[in-house]
């Protein structure tokens, strides 16, 4: 299992597709920095499929007012949860 | 397609094109690094990388080198694995023969097994 890191928006950035396109049916996705606004509901129809392996990170959702906008589909993770998927995942293939 | 592209030790996915910024060379270096150190390496181009591999491309305005020269030279480094994304390809309405290297096209649904292949994957 390989964990995909995307710190772009999916409102100005095409690089989530790319991320989509490079994953396995069991790898997982999270988002991070400005990444973090494809976690609003709005937006998260772009990660539609990844229900369960679609992640986002706190710290990140928290410093630019969003934390608890997220969409319901959305793992919200902070940083000690981003170093255990790390752990978990065979290797991480960053997308920015 | 062959099994030897779902495996490696490192493979480099080249996402910018040439002179715009300095993404594609910086992921031939690390390429060309890795394999000099024995590596046995891939590299996808994917999206607007796709553009690194245009025929004719030359210096920039001010006399920049670019990175088609690079390119020329990956076979001595023995990097042989060249994986060009199909969806990169038309984005730019561009098919695999009228590249300057000769290159394997990997489709969406491929895509995920030939990250997973390799040891390591970097992306620039």
């Amino acid at each position: 299992m390989l964990l995909h890191v995307v710190n772009r928006s999916p409102a100005t950035s095409r690089t989530y597709q790319q991320a989509l396109a490079g994953m396995s049916a069991d790898d997982r996705l999270l988002l991070i920095e400005d990444g973090v606004q494809g976690a609003l509901p709005q937006l998260v129809r772009h990660y539609a499929g990844l229900e369960g392996r679609l992640f986002a990170l706190k710290e990140d959702l928290a410093s630019r007012g969003l934390l608890g906008r997220c969409d319901a589909s959305v793992q919200v993770i902070d940083v000690d949860g981003f170093v255990e998927l790390t752990e978990e995942a065979d290797r991480t293939v960053s997308w920015y | 397609m062959h099994d030897h592209l779902y495996d490696g030790d490192l493979l480099v996915i080249l996402r910018h094109g040439p002179h715009g910024s300095s993404w594609l060379k910086e992921g031939l270096d690390a390429a060309l690094v890795a394999a000099a150190f024995g590596r046995h390496v891939s590299l996808l181009f994917m999206g607007e990388g796709v553009m690194a591999l245009m025929a004719g491309q030359q210096a920039g305005p001010l006399g920049q080198k670019g990175t088609a020269a690079t390119l020329d030279m990956l076979e001595m480094y023995d990097i042989e694995t060249l994986l060009v994304d199909e969806q990169g390809l038309s984005l730019f309405d561009l098919s695999c023969d009228e590249l300057m290297l000769e290159v394997t096209c990997v489709s969406s649904a491929e895509l995920a097994r030939v990250l997973s292949g390799h040891r390591l994957v970097l992306t620039f």
